[in-house]
């Protein structure tokens, strides 16, 4: 029987198109989460009173900003999950390599980033209409252009493929031992409670703020960008080096 | 061709060697069955082979290249276990597309009517399958990826005699129309003995026999008669297995070199000479004691 | 060929307590090898008259396919009766009877096969101590027996 090359990138594309199929429940996961954040802010996300002798007003705030943090935590146990044995597992049943494994779980995510920015951007649509069916209070829209919404939509995504490529390199390493799962969290509170006793700013702010604070978009998306492709390319390393269905 | 080659194969799992220095090939097209008893490193070996783990010492090639994280050695080899997972959001008939889209060679013909023979509904999943079920279906998966080269690991598990027999057949019909190198580890020795062509039998993680079937057959024989005269005979020739039965009756195997002159005197001389069945010998050669379990209850 | 002779008779006698389902097409209890079995299963085809002269017989493939066996060990059948010159091989083509295959095969049977079964009859005659009359006899027997049917 003769013996068949394969090409790196075509095993790429099939191990993503089965990831689609096979992780076909993260998306119903997705939905599920941002309609519980839905739920969540039609509660509203600030109030402001103001009172005077005889007016009496309140302003509600309305934002589907919390679909965000939720598809953002969603994609961070997504990114987890498919480090897991199980489903590093399922690679090797067929034909795969560590790399093209990894590869496409990082198209994959990438994939699931994608379309979770976006639902959350749209959500904010579906709590308008939410909102305007449910309450009687006036309401003032805050209208964002197309561009805005696309700008919002970018941002949000690469936001939540940064927090997969974190998951996914913290997955990694728990892979390499159980101990990372004690480790982390210890690592994480300690550094608090550290920058707590020496009265500074915790570091992690500091992370966080070089995104954040980033004023100019396209810079903001190189950071974004180069961070994830940091945390995915050590995870790769990691994971490259790990045995299988032992 | 040389399809495995294995050099000084050490695998260390906790300081314990799994594997210890085995040594072997195998040739392109052949069945080759892997015996040895529990634990004795032959799924780490087959995993070795497929490229999951990494041997702590020694070489390993398979189709000259090394297999560890290696993409052309996955594509040309499928590894089949009741280990084998599967995603559970997939039913049975997707992981025949999925695995037709990974395998070259699939045939999802064979596929379907293996499928529909063993009564498989497309609609069921895997992880809901019973173990028997779940053996048959990965050996339709590794029928048809019909791949060069094929490793059955306890392939059988599970599944009732019935099964067990078309799955053989099956095998061995597709390996006629298909020729292409099988491995098969499995405890039902006297099962798949008339399938294979050679054997390698593993006794403390080393190669402890490798020859063609049909020298295994008759590589040893067995004395009956009374115990003085077999141990008369048996003299300085390494006993594999000995078992006094009644008073005086023992039976005793032995290597075979006894040539017909010798065998006609044996048996001239009162003794009842018989060839061993495989799955008997290998039990024998790679069993720790030359009684058996009996040893255990004797000479307390 | 005496020593040959005491060796089957062995065989014989255990192959006699084969109570396998598969005892019907091969005797798997490994007393006798399988190739040898093919071969005696080839020989009875053309004593039967199933393959006549200079005719193909099956291939070591069709035979794995047959009776469920490794290719390898059909091929050791098939190369006994080459060696037997009851067959030849043409390269190529596969393996054909000889011209005077049946001849050979009878006599191979009458002076190794029969003498065997003859000898352990005899030998166990001897054991039961059995007349030379009575054997006879029974032999007799069996043959009118034979002949009514």
């Amino acid at each position: 029987m003769s013996l068949t090359t394969v090409n790196l990138l075509n095993n790429i594309k099939k191990l993503y198109l089965f990831k689609l199929k096979a992780n076909i429940d993260s998306f119903s996961s997705l939905i599920g989460i941002q309609l519980l954040a839905l739920l969540f802010s039609l509660g509203g996300v600030t109030t402001i009173g103001s009172f005077s002798s005889n007016l009496h007003i309140d302003i509600k705030y309305y934002s589907a900003d919390l679909v965000i943090v939720f598809t953002m935590i969603w994609s961070f146990v997504t990114a987890i999950t498919i480090t897991t044995k199980p489903y590093r597992n399922h690679d090797f049943s067929f034909v795969t390599n560590r790399l093209t494994s990894s590869v496409a779980n990082i198209l994959f995510l990438f994939t699931a980033s994608m379309l979770g920015g976006i639902t959350a951007m749209l959500s904010g649509n579906l709590l308008k209409i939410a909102i305007t069916l449910l309450l009687d209070e006036p309401l003032y829209l805050i209208h964002g252009g197309v561009g805005e919404i696309a700008i919002g939509a970018v941002a949000a995504i690469l936001y939540i493929f940064g927090i997969s490529a974190i998951g996914y390199f913290i997955g990694a390493l728990v892979q390499v031992s159980k101990l990372f799962i004690l480790l982390l969290p210890i690592l994480l509170i300690g550094s608090l409670y550290f920058d707590g006793m020496l009265q500074r700013d915790p570091i992690i702010t500091d992370f966080f703020k070089f995104f954040l604070f980033e004023a100019s978009f396209l810079i903001f998306i190189v950071k974004a960008l180069l961070t994830s492709v940091l945390f995915f390319l050590a995870s790769i390393v990691i994971l490259n080096r790990m045995e299988v269905r032992r | 061709m040389k399809v495995i080659e294995c050099n000084n194969l050490t695998k260390t799992y906790l300081r314990k060697n799994v594997l210890n220095q085995l040594s072997f090939t195998i040739e392109e097209n052949k069945i080759t069955g892997l015996i040895g008893r529990n634990g004795v490193g032959k799924t780490t070996l087959l995993k070795i082979l497929a490229g999951f783990i990494k041997e702590t010492s020694g070489e390993v090639k398979v189709f000259s290249e090394y297999p560890f994280n290696n993409l052309n050695v996955s594509a040309n080899l499928i590894f089949v276990d009741d280990q084998m997972s599967f995603p559970p959001a997939l039913q049975l008939y997707e992981l025949l597309e999925v695995a037709k889209s990974f395998y070259p060679n699939w045939d999802m013909e064979l596929a379907k009517r293996l499928f529909d023979y063993f009564g498989f509904d497309p609609k069921h999943y895997h992880h809901r399958l019973s173990k028997g079920k779940t053996s048959t279906f990965n050996m339709i998966v590794g029928l048809a990826a019909r791949c060069p080269l094929t490793i059955f690991d306890e392939p059988t598990t599970g599944m009732d005699a019935a099964v067990r027999k078309d799955f053989y057949r099956a095998l061995l019909k597709d390996y006629l129309a298909f020729p292409r190198t099988m491995i098969l580890s499995s405890h039902h020795l006297d099962e798949i003995d008339d399938l294979l062509e050679d054997v390698l039998l593993i006794k403390d993680g080393k190669k402890h026999l490798h020859l063609p079937m049909e020298e295994l057959k008759e590589w040893a024989i067995a004395l009956k008669g009374r115990a003085e005269i077999v141990n008369e005979w048996t003299g300085n020739r390494e006993i594999l297995y000995e078992n006094l039965i009644g008073k005086d009756t023992m039976y005793t195997v032995v290597k075979n070199d006894f040539n017909e002159t010798l065998r006609q005197k044996a048996s001239l001389a009162g003794l009842e000479i018989s060839s061993v069945p495989v799955s008997d010998l290998c039990v024998y050669l790679t069993s720790e004691s030359k009684g058996g379990i009996d040893d255990v209850f004797n000479n307390r | 060929m005496n020593n040959l002779v005491i060796y089957y008779i062995l065989h014989y006698n255990s192959n006699a307590l084969c109570g396998k389902e598969a005892a019907t097409i091969l005797n798997t209890d490994g007393t006798k090898p399988i190739y040898v079995q093919i071969a005696e299963w080839i020989e009875t085809e053309i004593m039967n008259g199933h393959f006549e002269s200079d005719q193909k017989v099956y291939s070591q493939y069709q035979l794995a396919e047959m009776y469920t066996i490794n290719p390898a060990t059909a091929a050791k059948g098939l190369n006994l009766l080459v060696d037997e010159n009851i067959l030849y091989k043409k390269r190529g083509l596969g393996m054909f009877v000889s011209t005077n295959a049946k001849e050979m095969i009878i006599n191979k049977r009458k002076n190794q096969t029969l003498k065997r079964l003859v000898h352990e009859i005899v030998l166990e005659a001897n054991r039961l101590q059995m007349s030379d009359r009575e054997l006879i006899d029974m032999i007799k027997a069996v043959q009118i027996e034979e002949g009514e049917r």
